[in-house]
């Protein structure tokens, strides 16, 4: 692994291009949990009563920060990745540089967490405007701190699909086969408690289901010690995302 | 003069493919060097291996005193590179393509605005700073890749069919400014597939076909050596051969049969001419030996695919 400070350049020429797009992406990220929060938390929530003894917005909350996360990380390692590495060909403009294809690659895994961390943390202004707040000011902070480890994993993942994609066809697969199944089966809108047994161990597999445990114990404030467990499975799973993400996207670049 | 890049036995492959096939070269510093060849000689990859975005398969490939390596970011930073296909960040302004460009050399963020401020008045775009990438034509696109290539001021500058596509006015421009640089003592690479480009700005050459040289040397000797000074082109039905060769077999001119034209090369075009009308002959063009001459009988006239 060839990696220097030169991520954060990539970083930077990424946040300069994003001058342009701050606007609608900011509007997309502030629509989108607008939409989550009042047709499931509103919508829904009026038939759900009580979620251990709260409204049921305060269950939905912190499972839609977490998954906000991982859908902009997730797009922009695959879609913005690709349209860079193949139509703009800025890969290889970088990789003539001191700029080697690890920097290149872990900087834009590096923006890619940053644009879920937007997504996220505007998605947590929304809640805390209707009311839905953290338990306290160390639960926000840990929040953005979670959503960090998540965006890597995320990031990380949609860097291999996008290593072995040879169009943007090829990332439907991804979206709608993982990404979204994901959505339903990682306890995201409804606790996975009916589940049956072979559904509960399905969902285990699920990298969402172990971030949305964390965030709701987070957000709540009730914390329990097997959350040490789930941290643990986010951060080896990202670690060898991360890696093979880089190494397959190298592979592809260097010829 | 000391020796910038050697190759040994350079190969490159890709998987089965053997693009590069066993080349030795030696380029000197100041120097322009080109590489003509046809499409899939194996130029572009093994100018790639040069500036170290191509891991070479096998030989010895020093650059600067350093082994090539995808990994020697030293070499890549005193290299510029002016890529074949106009990669250029369609997101951004002219100046910021720059500024960017400049940060992945490290170069202090005054000095990089100082310099592209030169590089834009070097390569006349300073009317088009804020522009973006759209608004610029096929020219001003290629001469801000050039400015791109200089920010880091290169010691050795890699320019791959740098005119690919341009019209008359943008490729004067961009020879001059190359020129220019060599002037300075930088060293030059190139890859063409146009011999005028080659005879403007190389002082020397090699010609590569199918990932092996075929001919190094100096671009007007090679000329001289190969083909002679002129070349005659007679358009006549192919049964008339012969007997025009018999003809003309006093001034001892190499010749060729390729399509409806016959090619006769020689010394001494004047007295061919001559002998030509006397002939009677009418569809015939004198003009000077050039390179492509020796390209085309290199690498053969018919269509290489």
């Amino acid at each position: 692994m060839n990696l220097s400070y030169r991520i954060y350049y990539v970083f930077l020429r990424n946040l300069v291009s994003y001058k342009r797009f701050v606007v609608p992406t900011f509007l997309v990220s502030l629509i989108e949990p607008l939409f989550y929060l009042i047709t499931f938390g509103i919508g829904m929530g009026a038939y759900m009563g009580q979620f251990g003894g709260k409204p049921y917005l305060y269950f939905l909350v912190p499972g839609v920060l977490v998954s906000s996360v991982m859908m902009s990380s997730t797009f922009e390692c695959l879609y913005g990745t690709f349209v860079k590495m193949i139509h703009e060909k800025l890969y290889d403009s970088l990789i003539a540089t001191p700029v080697s294809a690890e920097d290149a690659v872990a900087g834009d895994i590096a923006w890619a967490v940053f644009r879920g961390l937007v997504s996220g943390s505007l998605m947590m202004l929304v809640a805390i405007l209707m009311g839905i707040l953290p338990g306290s000011l160390l639960s926000s902070l840990l929040l953005l701190l979670l959503m960090i480890f998540v965006g890597i994993l995320f990031a990380s993942l949609a860097m291999i699909v996008t290593s072995v994609s040879p169009s943007f066809d090829f990332f439907n697969y991804y979206t709608e086969l993982i990404i979204t199944p994901m959505l339903f089966f990682s306890g995201v809108f409804f606790p996975l408690d009916r589940f049956p047994a072979w559904m509960k161990t399905l969902s285990n597999f699920m990298p969402l289901t172990h971030a949305v445990k964390i965030s709701r114990a987070v957000f709540s404030g009730e914390y329990e010690s097997g959350l040490i467990l789930n941290f643990l499975v986010i951060l080896v799973l990202e670690m060898i995302a991360f890696y093979i993400g880089i190494k397959m996207m190298k592979r592809r670049l260097i010829k | 003069m000391s020796i910038l890049v050697s190759a040994r036995n350079l190969v490159k492959k890709f998987g089965s493919l053997t693009a590069v096939d066993g080349i030795s070269f030696e380029i000197r510093e100041a120097e322009c060097f080109g590489f003509l060849g046809p499409n899939g000689a194996g130029k572009t990859t093994t100018v790639r291996m040069i500036h170290c975005v191509s891991p070479v398969t096998g030989g010895t490939l020093i650059v600067n005193g350093l082994p090539a390596h995808i990994n020697n970011r030293a070499l890549k930073k005193m290299t510029g590179v002016i890529p074949q296909e106009i990669a250029l960040d369609n997101d951004l302004t002219v100046y910021e393509n720059l500024i960017v460009f400049a940060h992945f050399f490290d170069i202090p963020k005054r000095e990089a605005k100082k310099r592209i401020a030169e590089l834009l008045k070097f390569v006349e775009l300073e009317a088009k700073r804020n522009s973006k990438i759209d608004a610029l034509s096929t020219g001003m696109k290629r001469r801000l890749l050039v400015a791109r290539a200089l920010l880091n001021n290169p010691k050795l500058i890699v320019a791959d069919e740098p005119t690919t596509g341009l019209d008359p006015q943008a490729r004067h421009l961009i020879w001059q400014r190359l020129r220019q640089l060599k002037s300075q003592g930088v060293t030059l690479i190139l890859t063409t597939q146009y011999m005028e480009e080659a005879q403007q700005l190389c002082d020397r050459i090699v010609i590569m076909h199918q990932g092996q040289i075929f001919k190094e040397g100096v671009p007007s000797k090679l000329v001289e050596e190969e083909i002679g000074r002129e070349v005659v082109e007679v358009r006549v039905p192919k049964e008339e051969d012969e007997k025009i060769i018999q003809q003309l077999s006093s001034f001892s001119c190499g010749h060729e049969r390729v399509g409806d034209t016959l090619y006769f090369y020689c010394r001494d075009g004047q007295g061919l001419m001559r002998r030509m009308i006397e002939l009677d002959l009418h569809n015939y063009l004198t003009r000077p030996a050039t390179l492509e001459d020796v390209f085309l009988k290199l690498t053969g006239r018919g269509l290489i695919e």
